[in-house]
């Protein structure tokens, strides 16, 4: 890149008159020559230079939000939001903020294991060659694209192993169960699209897609249409789910059903609204007795009567998601729960349901592997099938849940090789670490799988120069093959990765539509990076047929639970901190927006529960269910069913870096391994048993930013 | 003890930068506390420190419980933060005028080089908002190379708290200023505002009856918290719901 496309280059086409924005420089590889000091050592006389600000993609999760990076003097100073990218319309959500901890971390890999980069590709080399193809296999993350596509094209031309993509975030989304059921009632696999927006009632069967569900960004601003609408009244917003996520506090009817009945919940509504309208009873709701329902999910019938009339007079929306697809039922949930729309006659509708386009580059949806996808992966490690393992952009060690014995199997493969950024549990696994560069100094693209309306592509450009000896694992890849000559070779016949992503992007020049144009591929190029990539000009969202989606017969069947405990147990993802957040030491600093909890992890218990079982805020508990255990504090959350307790996923590494390690609990550890009809694992279909370790003591206990003082009778530090 | 008449003064002068904070859509994502954390070079405490309620945050989520399972139900998520209040409690309790007003701007500065520690600010503050460095926080390299250079990096025994981003508030006067002309509404904002996903936080000029938040904040159904004491904030909040 650097060679065929100059800084110099760049002025030249700036001055021909090309439109160039003046705060968006195109000119990345520049940056790698800057000489960067930090502010505390800055030289007396130094320069005081302008800012200078790249737009790139977030690497924080797989959404694929646009960034524009302040940079000063060569150093990422702040990112903020592309307003260019139609997806986060120049906003980012915590984890996009934060990012740069993870670029200045101090616990980076910080080069390749085996010492230079030389003996790390001929590592790479011989694993390539010395093993047959089916014997080499790829773990990948949701992101980025652009490696993925370029494995992939390198594992179709040799006959390697196509790679398999999976992340912590994919799984507790249930991603394949909502492709499956979109499959099931519409023909056509994909993640549904839900225009909240525009609604102008909200029922979420569990959905937390204000914290990280699917795209939390185009959410939260389908919200604020809801509740804000120029031309409609308040939208309303009513959240079926066991344990009050932050989703559910914004809700105006919070309704605590019994793990694993929101399907039937959904089917009972259903039903009460038809009869309420009059007519023929679909069929779809022909199995429920709401009466029944409402004991069986212990809420009052005259509660769901009442949610059935708002249902019956209104145009509600009803989305699936989270912990109720994770059941054994799941499925059926997720496909009643869709179903539910016909009645607001929601399909390719405002304010209703459509399945999202494809994104550009795209020829049908590609979706991360569900859990059971994953324990026929580790089966294959196990029995010797596959000999050599690639690990990029997932740290299977962690988020895979322990019950499939991903850590195991590792000792099963005769070569691990990482590419982590960061010193994670699989790469302490692994025969060879060679690091990745961190997102901000990475070249890339990714395509939005959902969210936005538009297809998109967003574009990565590395914002400063690499910290340290790390190497683009493409780079690698690319040297590699060529080294390892034959197929690989010419499976690859790429420079460098920059060539690779400029050859793929520079195909979108011939669509129409599209948010810019160039006449050649090194301006279409240039624009790329300085918009942050591009999109189509389109509405790509896929109407859906749904006119036959009430004639289903739903059996209304009821959720198996695995283990012998007393209480459901509902894992959730940090809304903060994610999957893989932990390593940032301002994101374990904010607080949990419902708990106000920092730095660790705690069990909610409700107060009347916690009180019949002599608990008390922070005193420790062991969880055990049939696959593990894990010990953490107690915490008495007032939003949460008796008869439910709840754990927050993201912390319990064991490895991480010094911010993450030894530090909290890994729910993940309970989870056996039980999956739905689709293939997701039933994380909510857990019976858990809670056992009292010690007493709360003076000093111990949770950092929270709330104060407990007078709460349950509770004082600091007080002994119990 | 502060006048009657130093209040009406302190109201004439209200104006200049103000905020607007609507709960209703706030969903306590935490985007804006972490992007006020980055903008200001503000230090994190770590888990001990942090549960002694010693950490930094300029600007929280606030959230109250109502009522018992399961009728329970969470207040509106409510980012508090200094209010930059017109007649500001913490200001006459100084006694190294480190937290000082400036009319000019109608904000409440925090200048930290004058600042000897005494923390009466912070005790008089009604809103707690205002955080005291405890220590020395180690942010061990490279962190700081992630350092705004806008902003002052505060040490062991000084008093900090929002600034409103006057950092922003003044690059952007004088990129006005050198192009002869005035700041226009929007043209930059703080950093929550900027990164609220859910645009929940609105800033900017309400002397200027065209401006956005000064529409926003004439709605009629703002209100300014803790406003019987007279402290005539510049933050307005919408309760919503």
């Amino acid at each position: 890149m650097t060679e065929k496309f100059s800084r110099r280059d760049f002025l030249k086409l700036a001055g021909l008159g090309a439109a160039t924005s003046a705060i968006l420089t195109g000119c990345g590889p520049a940056s790698r020559y800057v000489k960067r000091e930090p502010y505390q050592q800055m030289p007396e006389y130094n320069y005081v230079g302008q800012n200078t600000y790249y737009a790139t993609t977030c690497r924080e999760c797989a959404a694929g939000c646009g960034l524009v990076v302040r940079t000063y003097q060569g150093r990422a100073i702040k990112t903020e939001g592309n307003a260019n990218n139609p997806l986060n319309l120049g906003k980012t959500c915590a984890r996009g903020q934060a990012t740069l901890q993870g670029l200045y971390n101090p616990d980076r890999v910080q080069g390749p294991s085996t010492g230079d980069w030389d003996s790390a590709i001929q590592a790479v080399a011989d694993a390539l060659k010395n093993y047959k193809p089916n014997e080499i296999a790829f773990l990948m993350g949701m992101a980025p694209d652009h490696l993925f596509d370029l494995v992939s094209e390198l594992a179709s031309a040799t006959g390697m192993n196509a790679p398999v993509r999976f992340g912590a975030l994919g799984m507790f989304e249930s991603r394949a169960t909502l492709s499956k059921a979109a499959e099931n009632l519409f023909g056509q696999a994909g993640l549904p699209w839900f225009d909240i927006n525009g609604a102008e009632v909200v029922f979420s069967f569990g959905a937390n897609f204000l914290e990280t569900w699917l795209s939390p960004l185009p959410y939260t601003r389908g919200f604020v249409g809801l509740r804000e609408g120029e031309t409609k009244l308040r939208g309303a917003f009513v959240q079926f789910e066991a344990r009050m996520s932050a989703t559910g506090a914004k809700a105006d009817h919070w309704v605590p059903v019994r793990p694993g009945t929101e399907g039937l919940v959904a089917l009972a509504i259903g039903k009460l609204a038809a009869e309420a309208r009059g007519g023929a009873m679909p069929r779809a709701f022909s199995s429920v007795n709401p009466a029944d329902v409402a004991e069986q999910a212990g809420v009052e019938l005259e509660a769901l009567e009442e949610l059935a009339a708002m249902f019956a007079t209104r145009k509600v929306l009803a989305i699936p998601g989270g912990a109720a697809l994770a059941q054994s039922n799941g499925l059926e949930v997720a496909e009643a729960v869709l179903a539910l729309n016909a009645l607001s006659d929601n399909f390719g509708q405002a304010g209703g349901v459509y399945l999202s386009g494809l994104a550009p580059m795209q020829t049908e949806y590609n979706r991360p592997a569900s859990a059971q996808e994953m324990k026929s992966f580790v089966e294959k490690m196990k029995s010797g099938a596959f000999k050599v393992l690639f690990v990029h952009g997932v740290n299977p060690v962690f988020e895979v849940p322990a019950s499939l014995g991903f850590k195991e199997a590792l000792g099963s493969v005769e070569q691990v090789i990482s590419f982590a950024t960061f010193p994670d549990e699989t790469a302490a696994e692994a025969k060879y670490v060679f690091p990745d560069h961190h997102g901000l100094e990475s070249w890339g693209y990714q395509r939005v799988a959902t969210g936005s309306d538009k297809p998109v592509l967003s574009g990565a450009q590395p914002v400063v120069s690499p910290y340290y000896d790390t190497r683009a694992t493409a780079d690698v890849l690319i040297a590699a093959a060529q080294l390892a000559g034959g197929k690989f070779a010419e499976a690859l016949p790429f420079k460098d990765e920059v060539e690779f992503i400029e050859t793929k992007v520079s195909a979108l020049m011939a669509e129409a539509d599209g948010s810019f144009s160039a006449a050649d591929p090194v301006t279409f190029m240039a624009y790329f990076q300085q918009h942050g990539g591009w999109f189509k000009n389109v509405d790509a969202r896929v109407s859906l047929d749904g006119s036959a989606v009430l004639n289903n017969n739903f059996k209304g069947s009821e959720a198996e639970f695995a283990g012998e405990g007393e209480f459901f147990f509902v894992p959730f993802v940090s809304p903060t901190m994610a999957e893989a957040g932990a390593n940032k030491p301002w994101l374990q600093e904010l607080a949990d927006p419902t708990t106000t909890v920092m730095w660790n992890t705690w069990v909610e218990i409700n107060p009347e529960t916690a009180h019949e079982l002599g608990l008390h805020d922070d005193d420790v508990v062991k969880v055990i269910s049939e696959a593990g255990e894990v010990e953490a504090y107690v915490y008495l959350y007032p939003a949460i069913r008796p008869d439910t307790i709840a754990m927050p996923f993201g912390q319990g590494h064991t490895a991480y870096g010094r911010y993450a390690e030894n530090r909290g609990a890994n729910p993940a550890d309970l989870l056996g391994a039980h999956f739905n009809e689709a293939g997701d694992i039933t994380f909510g279909g857990m019976k858990v048993k809670v056992e009292k370790v010690k007493s709360a003591a003076r000093g111990i206990g949770l950092s929270r930013l709330e104060s407990t003082m007078g709460v349950y009778g509770d004082s600091l530090g007080e002994e119990h | 003890m502060i006048r009657p008449e130093e209040i009406k003064m302190s109201a004439e002068e209200t104006g200049k930068w103000g905020m607007v904070i609507n709960q209703d859509i706030c969903t306590g994502c935490q985007a804006c506390v972490a992007a006020c954390a980055m903008e200001n070079n503000v230090t994190f405490v770590g888990e001990e420190d942090s549960g002694y309620g010693r950490s930094m945050h300029w600007i929280r989520i606030e959230r109250f419980w109502e009522g018992e399972y399961p009728e329970v139900k969470m207040t509106p998520n409510q980012p508090m933060l200094c209010q930059q209040c017109g007649s500001a409690p913490c200001e006459p309790v100084c006694p190294a005028f480190a937290t000082v007003h400036s009319t000019a701007e109608s904000l409440n500065l925090q200048v930290y080089n004058r600042c000897v520690g005494t923390r009466y600010c912070a005790n008089n503050c009604p809103y707690q908002v205002r955080s005291f460095n405890w220590r020395d926080y180690e942010r061990p390299e490279p962190l700081p190379n992630q350092f705004n250079p806008d902003v002052t990096v505060r040490r062991r025994g000084v008093m900090e708290k929002c600034t409103f981003c006057i950092q922003r508030i003044h690059k952007a006067q004088d990129k006005a200023k050198s192009e002869g002309r005035e700041v226009a509404d929007g043209e930059f904002t703080t950093a929550c505002a900027q990164a609220c996903p859910a645009n929940a936080i609105v800033f900017g000029r309400v002397d200027n009856p065209q401006s956005l938040v000064s529409q926003l904040a004439h709605k009629g159904h703002g209100v300014k918290h803790l406003e019987e004491l007279g402290t005539l904030p510049n933050v307005t909040y919408f309760k919503g719901g």
